[in-house]
């Protein structure tokens, strides 16, 4: 039984495009994976030379170091891949103050210690760290497959052809330390399982155990001024400040990484409805109290496998349904954006709406009307800011005894196109929101008013001339007596 | 000389308030045109977002100052009139001062409406164009015409009725017995401030401010 191809393999397009990302974020530039390869036991290779201390090593320089691997050793590879590594992973759970026994990569170490030249780089730029899949797979010539230790050992491997075999490992983002311990604990024990099974198969492998991204800021290099003047080796950690930082770099990372395609439907190989948020969440009124659901990841993202059973487009009407499960209880949910578009007469140009956005769940639907706010030329999408029924509602309850008086929906950065899609992106974004608000209209309108009566006034006053009918400069100057 | 006087500060501020105005417009449209964002021309949507209560409040505020440089024109015209001429002919004071009346009344109309209308103006409780509700709508834009309406019928009445008490003042320090028949004609041109506080009153009978 072969075992199936899970997850997605990065690229290296998406590695250059991630490099060309972290270019444009100058400043944090300076993010690095550890990176470490040994090989099985009993398997001699010739020593590779470490890279010079603070040295980050770069893709080309990567791919060379493992060419020479492969090369050489064997070209079974077992790849243990983490959502994120740092060198301060190690730091922090690695025992390295003298507490051996507090160390949560005993498997780790053991290997790398009867290994016969282990080689560690503590520090590979981080896009080019992602990349490495696809770089093993170039050199291998063998696709990866995706597996967990109980697929393993049902695998056969042979010595003489080629394999990459990628472990995914989690890394949870807990708040607290104590948990991304247990994580690392767990990983390490995968890890010790894989490499028995291996052993137990008697095939040479070369191992290596990195990160898909760095899972925090590297302190070294770390720029970030603080009062007194930079900071010193032995900080104490857990400070605020650091909390912060940290705290600070998490968020970044997660938006970054928040950079997901739209919600697309094709009819006939041809992109017919288009939708895209940066969060969606639903609410229902349940016993006086609000419960959420937040379903931005199950609609948006890489692993959001969203169903639109029941969606259609044609030239006049657009239908998109969002099939969801297990929504606050009911086992169906679906949400429904209607739109249509028509000609109108006055302003000689075709406009689109979305009429109503539609909750439907264990046979209810809960109706809210858009048609009156939410509308764009027919050629351009919609995109507003906040769309929501109770904080300046764009969507309206269809009538007060509608079961939708009891949901709260809410788009944040909405945009919606349903006609005239060319090519998989959105077309210019009509803003809901135009250059000049209502109040700054009617400000502009009571100040050009004020204007006009103060133009009137200097008129008025600047036609004000001193008499000079009787002035005679050659005549004698006016005397006032003083008695009568 | 006096017309050289005006020459040229005038024509400074009423050049460079038509350029600015002139040129505002223009670049927004060219704006508008070359971006494709025609679309965004909305004057419906001017209309409903902006708060009833700027129309209404602006229409109280037109209605009385309007009147009041209708009447004060008026009176200054008349009054200084009536001074120059009583320097030769003191016998014309007293008589002349109902054309000063005349002017005040139209002054006396701007305030009377100026208070009926702001009476009408109520609280309501809607934030968009369908909680705020046609009703409000109507009031805010009647209470705007309203005012415009008396405000701009006293601003002519009270300029028509001081050059014609001025005329008047003149005359009769001249020949006495011309005032009487002067007077008439003033009457006729107070008649027009009434008539615009009878229209005023019309179009704010309907008004119904609040919830």
């Amino acid at each position: 039984m072969a075992p199936a191809e899970t997850g997605p393999s990065i690229s290296a397009v998406v590695a250059a495009v991630l490099g060309l990302l972290c270019l444009l974020n100058t400043g944090q530039c300076d993010e690095q994976v550890p990176l470490l390869m040994w090989t099985s036991e009993g398997v001699s290779v010739p020593h590779q030379s470490s890279p010079v201390a603070g040295h980050i090593i770069g893709q080309q320089q990567l791919a060379f170091y493992l060419e020479k691997a492969l090369d050489i050793g064997p070209r079974n590879v077992v790849l243990f891949f983490q959502d994120k590594l740092s060198i301060e992973d190690f730091t922090l759970y690695g025992g390295v103050f003298g507490n051996k026994q507090d160390s949560v990569f005993p498997n780790l170490e053991g290997a790398l210690r009867a290994a016969s030249s282990p080689l560690v780089l503590p520090s590979v730029a981080w896009p080019a760290s992602s990349a490495v899949i696809g770089q093993l797979q170039d050199q291998l010539d063998t696709s990866p497959l995706y597996m967990d230790p109980e697929t393993l050992s049902q695998l056969r491997l042979n010595a003489s052809s080629p394999a990459l075999l990628v472990f995914r490992l989690p890394y949870s983002i807990g708040a607290d330390l104590l948990s991304a311990k247990e994580v690392l604990s767990g990983n390490d024990e995968v890890i010790g399982q894989v490499l028995s099974i291996m052993k137990s198969q008697s095939v040479p492998y070369t191992a290596i155990y990195t990160g898909l991204r760095p899972s925090r800021e590297s302190v070294s290099l770390s720029t970030e001024t603080v009062p007194g003047g930079g900071r010193s080796l032995l900080q104490a950690r857990g400070g605020y400040r650091e909390r912060e930082r940290e705290q600070e770099r998490q968020r970044k990372m997660n938006e970054r990484a928040g950079i997901y395609a739209p919600v697309e439907f094709k009819k006939e190989d041809r992109t017919c409805l288009l939708l895209w948020a940066k969060s969606l969440s639903v609410s229902i009124l349940r016993s006086g109290r609000w419960e959420d659901h937040d379903l931005t990841s199950s609609t948006f993202g890489e692993g959001a496998q969203l169903q639109l059973h029941g969606s259609a487009c044609d030239k006049d009407k657009g239908r998109l349904v969002l099939n969801y499960e297990n929504v606050l209880g009911h086992r169906s949910f679906k949400l429904i954006f209607a739109m249509s578009q028509r000609l109108h007469k006055v302003s000689a140009r075709r406009w689109f709406t979305l009429d109503s956005v539609q909750l439907e769940y264990d046979g209810i639907k809960a109706t809210f009307n858009g048609s009156r706010s939410i509308y764009a030329p027919a050629e351009y999408s919609y995109r507003c800011e906040s769309v929501t029924n109770f904080r300046w509602p764009l969507l309206i309850p269809r009538s007060s005894k509608d079961p939708s008086n009891q949901w709260r929906v809410s788009f944040e950065d909405f945009q919606i196109q349903g006609f005239n899609v060319t090519g998989s992106d959105f077309s210019y974004a009509s803003d809901c929101s135009g250059f000049f608000s209502p109040g700054i209209w009617m400000g502009l309108m009571t100040s050009l008013l004020l204007v006009l009566v103060l133009t009137y006034g200097l008129h008025m006053i600047m036609q004000l001339c001193t008499m000079d009918r009787f002035d005679d400069p050659k005549g004698p100057a006016i005397s006032v007596p003083q008695t009568e | 000389m006096l017309l050289e006087c005006m020459m040229n500060g005038h024509a400074i501020l009423y050049t460079g308030v038509v350029l600015a105005f002139w040129s505002t417009i223009l670049v927004v449209g060219i704006c508008y045109t070359i971006f494709d964002l025609g679309f965004r021309f909305d004057v419906a949507w001017f209309l409903t977002e902006t708060s009833p209560f700027m129309w209404a409040n602006l229409g109280i505020g037109l209605a009385i100052s309007l009147s009041v440089v209708g009447a004060a024109w008026g009176i200054y015209v008349t009054g200084s009139s009536i001074i120059g001429g009583g320097v030769k002919a003191p016998r014309i004071k007293t008589k002349n001062l109902v054309s000063i009346i005349f002017c005040e009344a139209v002054a006396i109309y701007g305030i009377i409406m100026a208070i009926v209308i702001s009476n009408m103006a109520e609280q309501f409780s809607g934030t968009t164009p369908e909680t705020i509700g046609a009703r409000n709508y109507q009031a805010g834009y009647s209470m705007f015409g309203a005012g415009l309406t008396v405000g701009f019928s006293n601003l002519f009445c009270g300029i028509c009725v001081g050059i014609v008490g001025s005329g008047a003042a003149l005359a009769d320090a001249q020949n006495a017995s011309l005032f009487v028949k002067i007077l008439i004609v003033e009457i006729f041109g107070s008649a027009i401030g009434l008539f615009g506080v009878i229209v005023a009153i019309l179009q704010t009978s309907k008004v119904k401010m609040g919830d």
